[in-house]
């Protein structure tokens, strides 16, 4: 293998693998708290998508500025979802098994709504445009500036909210609830307050991530699914409720996946993709770094 | 009798729209003899039934008619038979993900298969067997699926898979052999799915492997669960409902006919834990 090879494999795979990260740890924030696996969680990075596109197009605001559209939007959409659904089933007091189950079909049908809201108001065509498409030399590679900045942007943000959860008090109580949901609250940390607030973060970061992908690929309704089973991957890999493994899982499915299509066909993805989640699940469901 | 006579006093169009009905009867209906007791969420009937469809597909005239139903019916129980021996173990939304994941791993991989492979993106359906075979066929299936689910209630089975459903490990401290009662049942649901898709198939003239369709794996709970899953009427209702709602408006408003889907189904989970049947044995309950 020549060296211009190995950095187009780990430059490009660790790139694609900061953006799986950040989906990824949306997700993993959602589930490792709530139990909520939110199947829906792709559609929100769609949807943070074509608001960028929109934004951007109609009247030409800069892709990068529209994160603070996105990303306040997504996360007020998350609050409001988590109170009038989620919120009404996990009150219900439930096994847990039923419980998931349920919040489960909710996403599913959030999953419906909001697909074909986006073909009602985008139609099925093919949106884009082109933003930061020149050429960016680096150790004889040469990559398309914007996904420079989209790996990371999805990186900072990623790193940001791990020092969030690690120093500030707000942090504190997620770490709390998520290793023992009833000594927190005997410590005084609203459970429902916690878990809106995590839901609509989790949210805005699927949407923050698809308005940075908005910059690299052409959009369709339908992009949505694969960035959740890919989600859904690196969160099983990372283990549930793991947040590092998140990051880490993601940079490693990233690079992957680049080495596979580099050195096989890009047919392969999709299948080594599921083929992956469902290895884990039967071997080792608790995730690699999982206890 | 009103249904076995049907095709000689329909039209076309009738025959055609109760012949779907049917088929979505018996497939809502199967996947509640064994999700609804035993609350294993299965999302895998997209490949059950694709894997009948597209056998049919591949055998298509060579052999007569019956034998790729059952053929559908044999290929999903073994399929089910694998995914039941891998994953029955995994609980709650795991299982649910899992066999999402395998019907999608099965369709690219067939994708991947048949254009690198056997050059080809999709298969003609040649010779059909006439309008009326299918009726009788898919009529038949739904009525031994309803008759599978009303005798399976009765039964040890049922109970012993209620009892899967409330409780699992206390199931198997009683004694009962909780894998292969869920082994079992898993894979008498995918036969019916496996055989309803080998019947449906000639419908089309053309196949491609996007006849794994995940829609159909969610069509078949949404269905189930509006009716009501525990019982075996709910799934019929269900089916009934939803399958006139779609020849209604699943042409004209496909992208609102979809939403309407999400919403119905979020409102079911909310409001509707036992769905119409159960609304309605509760209205009939409660004196007023």
């Amino acid at each position: 293998m020549n060296p211009t090879l190995l950095v187009d494999i780990v430059v490009g795979g660790l790139i694609t693998g900061g953006i799986y990260a950040l989906v990824a740890l949306g997700l993993n924030l959602q589930y490792g708290l709530m139990r909520v696996l939110n199947v829906a969680h792709g559609e929100f990075l769609m949807m943070g998508a074509y608001l960028t596109y929109s934004l951007h197009t109609a009247w030409g605001v800069n892709p990068l500025l529209t994160l603070l559209v996105t990303g306040p939007a997504s996360f007020g959409a998350g609050l409001v979802l988590h109170r009038l659904l989620y919120a009404r089933v996990l009150a219900a007091g439930e096994a847990p098994e039923a419980l998931e189950s349920r919040s489960l079909l909710l996403s599913f049908g959030l999953l419906f709504v909001l697909q074909n809201a986006a073909l009602l108001i985008w139609s099925a065509d093919l949106k884009g445009y082109s933003y930061l498409s020149i050429p960016f030399r680096f150790l004889g590679s040469v990559f398309p500036a914007n996904r420079l900045v989209a790996a990371g942007v999805a990186l900072a943000v990623s790193v940001a909210f791990y020092v969030f959860l690690k120093r500030s008090f707000t942090g504190k109580a997620i770490r709390a609830l998520m290793q023992d949901p009833e000594g927190a609250q005997l410590a005084g940390i609203n459970l429902s307050r916690v878990h809106g607030l995590c839901f609509g973060i989790g949210i805005a970061m699927s949407a923050v991530t698809g308005s940075l992908i908005s910059m690299l690929f052409e959009l369709t309704p339908f992009i949505g699914l694969p960035y959740t089973v890919t989600a859904l991957v690196v969160v099983i890999l990372g283990g549930l409720g793991n947040v590092v493994g998140s990051l880490l899982g993601g940079l490693i499915l990233g690079l992957v996946e680049t080495a596979s299509v580099y050195l096989a066909t890009s047919d392969i993805r999709l299948i080594a993709s599921y083929g992956v989640l469902s290895l884990i699940l039967i071997l080792k469901p608790s995730g690699l770094f999982g206890r | 009798m009103a249904l076995v006579a049907a095709p000689e006093i329909l039209s076309p169009y009738y025959r055609s729209l109760a012949l779907a009905i049917l088929a979505d009867v018996a497939l809502a209906v199967s996947w509640a003899f064994f999700s609804g007791p035993s609350r294993y969420l299965s999302l895998a009937t997209g490949a059950f039934f694709g894997a009948g469809a597209y056998l049919t597909a591949i055998v298509g005239a060579r052999v007569p008619w019956p034998l790729p139903v059952l053929g559908g019916a044999l290929i999903g129980c073994a399929m089910a038979l694998l995914v039941g021996a891998l994953a029955l173990r995994l609980r709650g939304p795991y299982f649910a993900v899992f066999t999402f994941g395998l019907a999608e791993l099965a369709k690219h991989s067939l994708i991947w298969y048949e254009t690198g492979v056997t050059g080809t993106v999709g298969r003609l359906i040649l010779a059909p067997p006439e309008p009326w075979t299918l009726y009788y066929t898919i009529l038949c299936l739904a009525g031994l699926a309803v008759l599978t689910a009303l005798l399976l209630r009765r039964s040890r089975w049922g109970h012993a898979l209620a009892g899967i459903g409330a409780d699992e490990e206390r199931a198997e401290t009683l004694g009962i052999d909780t894998t292969r009662v869920k082994i079992g049942t898993f894979a008498l649901s995918a036969a019916f799915m496996g055989a309803v898709g080998a019947a449906m198939a000639p419908r089309w003239t053309y196949l491609d492997p996007q006849v794994f369709n995940p829609f159909v794996s969610f069509q078949t709970v949404i269905m189930a669960l509006l009716g009501g899953a525990m019982t075996v009427a709910g799934p019929i209702v269900g089916a009934v409902f939803l399958g006139l709602a779609s020849e209604i408006l699943l042409l004209k408003f496909r992208y609102f006919y979809m939403l309407g889907l999400g919403l119905t189904l979020i409102v079911v989970v909310l409001a509707l834990p036992s769905g119409l049947v159960g609304l309605a044995r509760h209205a009939r309950l409660t004196p007023r």
